[in-house]
């Protein structure tokens, strides 16, 4: 018999404070339906494809048996009741959540989703020859803290939950002192699940080089919680039901977190992107956009709040839209449906609507990732990454989602910088055109990622995928690798590494397009040479990805993506760029009174056609610029405008927003960026 | 009776941390003295002896009235350091302290009791952190990840600001094990006082019969959240304190760690749960994979949370309050250490009186304030901006601040002082803000201003007559800084 292709799992949909409600009971209990795997519960840990589950609570040092979920009685009753005494159900919930967020991502990519590698100490002249390790699986702890806390741990590559006693302002709520699991909630599960997903895509992103970046990290961590509300029809119909189809009514899909809001004495759910209580009435009101508020929210969460309003906001416009006909046929042409409950039939409509918007905006959210620069990212950049990852897979927009999208934007003040006007075309990135003896260049660097895309497609591992990827930078491959894969590969192979590297040194347009240094001028840039040319400009490449999709009219994309990454190192004194200093692991630069050293990271995403090889996006945090005014103007420059900014941001406004515990406990600015969102998530 | 003409405030330089004395005249005479505080972060017994004895010089052995706003080491310590010269020859007639601090009070002596089980808590998790970040496994496979060092760090430099915490909080035997309160508490408590402590409530009024004209406005430490919820609000996360309920947070925390008998009473589960697997154990011990262990991680998580939590909880136990003189309408305003949660329910004082314009009294208090001791030590939550600052509207205001970097904790460096709340103070006070020690400091972040040049700088803006009038009432010794402040009507 074949196995099965999915495994069902009973859960809340919300958090099981909504199975307390008279209204919600009902709706609160979902069937997770996530792929099937083999599960290695041989060592009393939970461990799949992609997560290892291991329930020790510290605080006791005690470990909690662990479910087995092909256990037959299980197996039969799609897992256990739900249930908050029971610490095998709570791994179930946290099971569930993880993998269908997985899935999510997975479904919208188009590919299996990566953790981030483990950095090594990296010193090869004292031996530490590797720089990092492959990390295949996510661990997750779902006892891990006694706070009202949860966070994804980029150091241990864990996802660690809290659990805490409640302490509700309001004991109509909730009953004070009653345990609150973070691991119970779906809403908390999907979101650390996305922090480390999204680390998984892009690691610079922990890195607050602006204000928008950890804010981006919370938000769409938040996006992915909300829109996945969607994705449970009854709680949906029930919602459609009891807003009567105005989805920007108060109602359970725009909250978030509501069992943890209450917990820690706040008015209902953690965070809302549609609205919130007035604190000064009681009521509940829709939340307006202010476009100063982009201006002057600086807190990572507040901030993020903005990007998933807007977001939430073109969500809503296009689900009106899509549903106006129907609004018509039910109203008879008046546009106000008549008084009491909608028609089942109206409300089963609606939510197909409602439903399949969703997935479409969320699945726009995912993919815009492939788009987005390696470092730095800001809302507007992100703004960009949607409408050109959208433009480029559906080339009519019927329901002007894209519109949709820049409106919300507009609304809230997010700009992105660079782009002359707001309109779909202007912020799509533009297409390169480069010379035809470059074009040259970049075929054979497009063979050869032929290839690499060919042979990825064929392993479906992802350690495979991993190694395979490796090996095509790098050049060098394992043994086991080799045997693994079986042709071409296994012959001495030139990684793109080197590749990038000899084809990008012979011509300063490759400079132009990506902002980096390529040869030999990296040391006047205060950029370390390379190991293996010791002439030539350092750089890292990452992230290399086939991005291959099919659009709704059965256009394909066939796309390689990877990320170049550059550093240089500079003296700073007085908010001004003072000189370059190459970075030195094992000598710390001699510095003036006054002085700070920094490391600037530049970056580029390239994106390469492979049916034309072309390359056709290239978006850059430029490390130089070419001045327009200078003559001769293809002389670069070092890039000291950004360099400037990002340091000032990074040394005096970021420490502004340094919540209370950061303050005491972990004042070096760099020690934050150890654990970021162990500290960002304390409550 | 006599009409106090100009007060005497002297702030004592012992270190980051509060000793004032204040001496009130008539035109012709000392007519009261009075003490607020006793404390510094650090000192050797030989250094601080100097200054207690210079005070007792001062004040001729005697003091009318002390007041000591809440139990921090930095502003308790010089009574346990100097217990003998503070017990021998000196002479207190009255000791003032926060309603909070009546250990006779059924509610208060349950609070103690709770808030003691959370200050050992916190020694305890401070213990296991120490021990923790011992295990050489850990740390080791810690350092072979990218930045190791630094991770590493990281948990060494959270260790030594949380054994910092408790050296505010309560004292610690040889081996760091906690013992109880601080004993500079104490020794007030049982040896200088004379069973004659007045404990203060907010919305008191109290008045002293050699100071006629003066008005003491106790603001706070706020009652608990029920007696502000009587008025019909509703209370904000992080606002209005009830003192116990800030810190029930850490209750899950603190129980597990105080815990001494079996783990049953702490589960969240039913003990029939538990794994027995000797190969669970040995997976999540595997020798190469401790740096994915969280052993550490829940210490550091519960027990930060849990020390601020204490640390604030404190401060907004500060006796705060407003002096006022009659004929002049001026106030001088001594905060202790009050957080932002304690300076707003002071706006929420059921007073008998309005202020001037129909305000609220505390409001018109502030904006009558002419000298303000700044609240901890220039910290970002010592100083409420709306509720606070923005309201001190005289131009004629003088601030001092009990900083000085050579003498602090350096972990608490990165708190102190809050450039957006040094920025309003220099200006608001056109440079009259006066810092026990100025040395290190810096007005901007790139540490290029030094802090001394910018107040010198913002003087300029004084008129003449200011100018001159400040000069001659201010007076700087190695021992203190003091200002003698004019509260007759100008």
């Amino acid at each position: 018999m074949d196995t099965p292709s999915h495994r069902t799992l009973r859960g809340y949909a919300f958090d099981p404070s909504l199975s307390q409600r008279l209204d919600t009971h009902r709706i609160n209990q979902v069937y997770y339906k996530v792929p099937w795997e083999t599960i290695d519960y041989s060592d009393g840990t939970i461990r799949g494809e992609y997560v290892e589950i291991i329930d020790y609570d510290p605080s006791i040092s005690k470990f909690y048996e662990s479910i087995n979920f092909d256990e037959k009685a299980i197996l039969a009753n799609d897992g256990l009741d739900p249930s908050e005494s029971n610490p095998k159900f709570h791994q179930q919930m946290v099971y569930a959540v993880v993998m269908t967020t997985i899935k999510n991502f997975e479904r919208a990519l188009g590919r299996k989703i990566m953790w981030s590698t483990r950095k090594l100490d990296y010193n090869p002249e004292k031996g530490k020859k590797k720089y990092e390790d492959y990390v295949d699986r996510l661990r997750i702890y779902p006892h891990a803290l006694r706070e009202a806390n949860a966070y994804y741990s980029p150091l241990k590559k864990a996802l660690l939950f809290g659990y805490f006693h409640s302490n509700p302002v309001d004991q109509k709520d909730q009953m004070p002192g009653t345990l609150v699991f973070t691991c119970l909630s779906h809403d908390i599960i999907a979101h650390e699940t996305t922090h480390a997903i999204l680390d998984g895509l892009h690691r610079y992103y922990n890195e607050p080089t602006n204000p928008d970046v950890l804010a981006f990290h919370e938000a769409f961590a938040d996006i992915v919680a909300l829109f996945q509300h969607f994705s449970f029809p009854d709680v949906l119909k029930h919602q459609i039901a009891s807003t009567r189809g105005d989805l920007t009514q108060q109602n359970l899909l725009g909250e978030l977190a509501q069992q943890f809001g209450v917990a820690i004495g706040g008015h209902g759910s953690l965070r809302n992107a549609i609205g919130s209580i007035n604190e000064n009435t009681g009521v509940w009101e829709r939340k307006q956009p202010d476009p100063s508020e982009y201006q002057n929210t600086l807190q990572p969460h507040d901030r993020g709040s903005i990007l998933v309003a807007a977001v939430f906001d073109a969500f809503l416009s296009i689900y009106e839209r899509r549903v106006a006909d129907l609004n018509r046929i039910a109203s008879n042409g008046t546009g106000i449906l008549p008084l009491g409950e909608l028609h089942p039939d109206l409300v089963n409509r609606l939510s197909t609507e409602a439903s399949k918007t969703s997935q479409h905006i969320l699945y726009m959210c995912i993919r815009a990732l492939d788009y987005c620069p390696p470092v730095d990212i800001t809302f507007g950049d992100y703004l960009r990454a949607i409408i050109t990852a959208d433009t480029d897979l559906i080339a009519e927009d019927v329901y002007a989602y894209r519109l949709a999208f820049i409106e919300a934007f507009k609304k809230r003040g997010i700009y992105p910088s660079g782009v002359r006007s707001l309109s779909s075309e202007s912020l799509k990135y533009p297409t390169i055109k480069i010379k035809e003896e470059n074009n040259g260049l970049i075929k054979i660097v497009a063979d050869f990622l032929r290839m690499y895309a060919n042979i990825v497609a064929y392993h479906p591992k992802r350690e495979a995928i991993y190694e395979i990827t490796y090996g095509a930078i790098s050049g060098s491959i394992n043994t086991h690798m080799k045997q693994l894969i079986g042709y071409e590969f296994s012959k001495r192979i030139t990684g793109l590494h080197q590749r990038i590297n000899v084809k990008f040194t012979q011509s300063r347009e490759f400079k132009e397009l990506t902002g980096l240094i390529f040869g030999e001028d990296g040391a006047e840039f205060g950029i370390r040479n390379s190991r293996t040319y010791p002439r030539w400009a350092s750089f890292s490449i990452q992230n290399l990805r086939v991005v291959s999709r099919v659009g709704p009219n059965g256009n394909k994309l066939n796309q390689v993506v990877f990320s170049i990454i550059q550093k240089s190192g500079v003296i700073i004194e007085n908010d001004k760029v003072k000189r370059v200093e190459i970075p030195d692991r094992d000598k710390p630069p001699k510095l003036n009174p006054g002085e700070t050293y920094y490391i600037y990271k530049g970056g580029c995403t390239l994106i390469l056609d492979l049916d034309s090889r072309k390359l056709k996006y290239a978006i850059k945090k430029p490390l130089i610029v070419f001045p327009k005014n200078r003559r001769p103007s293809r002389i670069p420059e070092l890039n000291t405008e950004d360099i400037e900014k990002q340091f000032k941001y990074i040394y005096e406004t970021n420490v502004m927003t340094m919540s209370e515990f950061q303050r005491y406990f972990s004042a070096a600015v760099d020690y934050n960026a150890l654990e970021p969102f162990a500290m960002l998530h304390q409550h | 009776m006599e009409e106090i003409k100009d007060v005497e405030i002297r702030m004592y330089r012992a270190g980051t941390g509060d000793c004032f004395v204040l001496k009130f005249f008539s035109d012709t005479s000392e007519i009261f003295t009075m003490m607020i505080d006793g404390g510094t972060w650090s000192g050797t017994k030989k250094e601080l002896q100097v200054i207690v004895k210079d005070l007792k010089n001062y004040v001729g052995n005697k003091i009318d009235l002390l007041v000591i706003t809440h139990e921090h080491k930095d502003h308790v310590y010089l009574f346990s350091a100097c217990e003998e010269l503070f017990t021998n020859d000196f002479d207190v007639d009255e000791v003032w302290m926060a309603w909070s601090e009546d250990d006779q009070d059924e509610t208060v002596k349950e609070w103690k009791e709770k808030y003691g089980q959370k200050k050992r808590a916190l020694a305890l998790a401070s213990e296991r952190i120490d021990k923790g970040i011992k295990n050489q496994n850990v740390i080791s496979q810690l350092k072979n990840g990218f930045q190791g060092e630094k991770v590493v760090n990281r948990f060494k430099n959270f260790a030594s600001s949380l054994n910092d915490f408790k050296a505010l909080h309560f004292s610690v035997d040889k081996k760091k094990k906690y013992k109880g309160g601080l004993k500079g508490m104490e020794v007030v408590k049982n040896q200088i006082s004379k069973d004659n402590i007045r404990y203060c409530k907010p919305g008191n009024i109290e008045k002293i019969s050699k100071l006629e004209g003066v008005n003491f406005y106790i603001l706070g430490p706020p009652l608990s959240i029920d007696a502000i919820k009587d008025h019909g609000r509703t209370a904000e996360e992080g606002d209005l304190y009830d003192h116990n309920e800030i810190l029930r947070r850490s209750d899950s925390f603190s129980a597990a760690i105080t815990n001494t008998n079996s783990s049953d009473n702490i589960s969240p589960f039913d003990p029939s749960y538990y794994s027995n697997r000797t190969s669970i154990k040995k997976y999540y011990n595997d020798e190469t994979e401790a740096w994915r262990t969280i052993d550490l991680d829940w210490l550091v998580s519960g027990a930060g949370n849990l020390a601020l939590r204490v640390n604030s909880g404190i401060n907004n136990l500060s006796l705060a309050m407003a002096i006022e003189f009659e004929d002049s309408k001026k106030v001088m305003l001594f905060p202790g250490d009050a957080e932002f949660g304690s300076w707003k329910s002071w706006h929420q004082i059921d007073w008998e009186e309005t202020g001037a314009k129909k305000k609220h009294l505390t409001e018109d208090l502030l904006n009558r304030t002419v000298f303000y001791k700044v609240a901890h030590h220039l910290s970002h939550n010592g100083t409420a901006k709306e509720k606070g600052l923005k309201m001190m509207k005289s131009s004629d205001l003088v601030a001092m601040a009990t900083l000085d970097f050579k003498k602090i904790s350096s972990n608490w460096k990165s708190t102190m002082p809050n450039r957006g709340i040094l920025k309003d103070l220099i200006n608001q006070t056109r440079g009259r803000l006066i810092i026990m020690n100025e040395e290190d400091l810096f007005y901007d972040f790139d540490e290029k201003v030094p802090i001394s040049e910018r107040i010198k700088d913002e003087r300029k803006r004084l008129t003449d007559k200011e100018k001159s009038k400040f000069n001659a009432s201010y007076k700087e010794h190695k021992l203190y800084k003091q200002y003698k402040l004019d509260v007759t009507k100008n």
